[in-house]
């Protein structure tokens, strides 16, 4: 479970990107963000792992005050939650396998991963997850061969390597056609469902979020402005969130 | 003062609708009369003289013209320090180039947070990197005696400092983006600077190898001028000996050996990148 407990972060350049976040994630559930660029989503997302530190308020995640981890227990804590991105952030020059068997170096010791040398059992939970986003057979085809919807799997399936408990998702498919994305939006639901992950993913398109998500936070400068059943968002709630209507193209067509 | 601005400033241009235009003042009006005073100065102090070109520099032919025919049959004493000379460029560029890779990381901007350390780092390497080859090799005979061995470490010195510049400068470049998603699952800078920044660098960290193991064996052929081992040992002394066709064999053996080299490395560095 994750919990927000009136959390603040201010930027050192004064910026107040949360401004008292209150919000309660229960394991397994599919949560979508969705609010204007610079609203806070991305800041929000990178608290939960600490890639961004809280100024003020509590933030827990199953028990765990994070804001008290540093160093080896930070790290320790990272492993249980994953990272995937709207660039992908895949290393384009190597194969997939070795983008995914990457997950797996901060459970090894550091000779171990300066040496490569990654186990049997290290090998087999890559290729799974390689298979559990539909692209095994890519697995020894350099990522650059790849296009954006299967690198964007690639990067799916290095975070299922990891084997989290969360999957923090900052606008997955922002960079995707909307046949891709609604293709690797299924391949998270499926993650999902059958590993009973919690995903938290900002959405840049609304539809995407409301199809895909079963529950929604809207937000707006810094504060929750919606949180609830995405089956409940309207146009009402949706203009509250963007602060005007959206018009037909900005709700991706499909 | 506005007489000196009129002579000096190129003259205003006027549009047909009275608008007049200033053009800017050529840089040719300070730079001119600065390389002019610093090339008589340099001629003054070295003596250097025309008619000395002239006169004496037909030697230069009776040199070449003695290295012709090269003597071929000296080819069984030059066999042994060419060998010295690609071997002390091979172990110093290695050397060199594997402890580069840790202190281009210490120095490099994204990946060392510690601006102490990158200060420290930075400003040794600057300094290390002042010292010319010869100068580092001057040194290491003192320290270690003549021979090959002074050669190698002036090699594996240098390449060091060079090394670790090119590098951290490829990882200040590198792409960041792999490195927050490897350290947002929980592993070390370390562990993450190895699996998401070296992927994207390893093609570009042997082309850079390859590259100073070609300067290196260039830079070894004449580290024996100063006791440092290799071929430049026996030019020097053919040379002093007036062996024209002696030293026409040490350098066409020179001149083949880099050729060769160089032509093997750039192809595996065209199949690197």
């Amino acid at each position: 479970m994750i919990q927000f407990q009136n959390v603040v972060k201010t930027y050192p350049n004064g910026v107040k990107a949360l401004k008292g976040i209150n919000l309660e994630v229960q394991q397994g559930e599919f949560v979508a963000i969705i609010g204007l660029s610079g609203a806070g989503k991305s800041t929000l997302l990178r608290s939960i792992n600490q890639m961004h530190t809280i100024t003020e308020g509590k933030l827990l995640v199953n028990g765990v005050d994070v804001s008290t981890l540093k160093g080896k227990s930070l790290r320790r804590f990272r492993r249980d939650i994953g990272m995937v991105f709207q660039s992908f952030n895949l290393v384009k020059r190597t194969s997939v396998i070795k983008n995914v068997l990457a997950a797996r170096v901060a459970d090894m010791p550091l000779w171990m991963s300066l040496l490569g040398l990654y186990t049997k059992k290290d090998k087999i939970i890559a290729l799974e997850a390689l298979d559990q986003v539909g692209i095994l057979e890519k697995a020894y085809t350099r990522a650059d061969q790849l296009s954006g919807g299967q690198q964007q799997r690639v990067a799916l399936a290095r975070c299922v390597a990891q084997q989290p408990k969360i999957i923090l998702a900052d606008e997955p498919v922002a960079s995707l056609d909307p046949v891709t994305s609604n293709q690797v939006m299924n391949d998270f639901v499926k993650i999902n469902k059958e590993l009973n992950i919690t995903v938290i993913a900002n959405m840049h398109h609304v539809d995407i979020a409301l199809k895909f998500a079963n529950r929604v936070i809207g937000i707006k400068e810094g504060l929750i402005v919606f949180d609830g059943p995405s089956s409940k968002v309207n146009n009402q709630i949706l203009k509250e969130i963007y602060g005007r209507e959206l018009s037909d193209d900005e709700l991706m067509e499909h | 003062m506005d007489k000196i601005k009129q002579f000096i400033l190129p003259k205003p241009i006027t549009l047909g609708n009275g608008k007049v235009v200033q053009p800017k003042m050529s840089p040719a009006i300070y730079v001119v009369p600065i390389l002019a005073f610093i090339t008589i100065y340099s001629v003054n102090l070295t003596k250097f003289k025309l008619e000395t070109l002239f006169r004496r520099g037909y030697q230069f032919f009776v040199i070449l013209d003695g290295m012709i025919p090269p003597n071929f049959a000296y080819f069984d004493k030059v066999w042994a320090p060419l060998v010295a000379t690609i071997m002390m460029s091979v172990i110093g560029t290695l050397v060199g180039s594997i402890l580069a890779l840790p202190a281009a990381y210490l120095s490099s901007e994204n990946m060392m947070k510690s601006k102490f350390v990158k200060f420290i780092t930075k400003a040794f390497f600057s300094v290390v990197r002042t010292f010319p080859i010869l100068v580092l090799a001057l040194l290491f005979r003192i320290i270690f005696g003549i021979g090959a061995f002074a050669g190698t470490m002036a090699i594996g010195v240098f390449t060091f400092t060079i090394m670790t510049k090119m590098f951290y400068e490829l990882i200040d470049t590198a792409d960041m983006g792999p490195f927050e998603a490897i350290m947002s699952s929980g592993a070390s800078r370390i562990q993450a600077f190895w699996s998401a920044i070296m992927p994207q660098l390893w093609g570009q960290y042997y082309s850079l190898i390859l590259y100073n193991f070609e300067m290196n064996i260039r830079n070894a052929a004449v580290l024996g001028y100063v006791g440092a081992g290799g071929i430049g040992i026996i030019l020097n002394e053919r040379l002093g000996w007036r062996l024209y066709p002696d030293v026409g064999l040490i350098l066409l053996v020179m001149m083949v050996t880099v050729y060769l080299i160089e032509t093997l490395s750039r192809t595996i560095r065209k199949n690197l990148l």
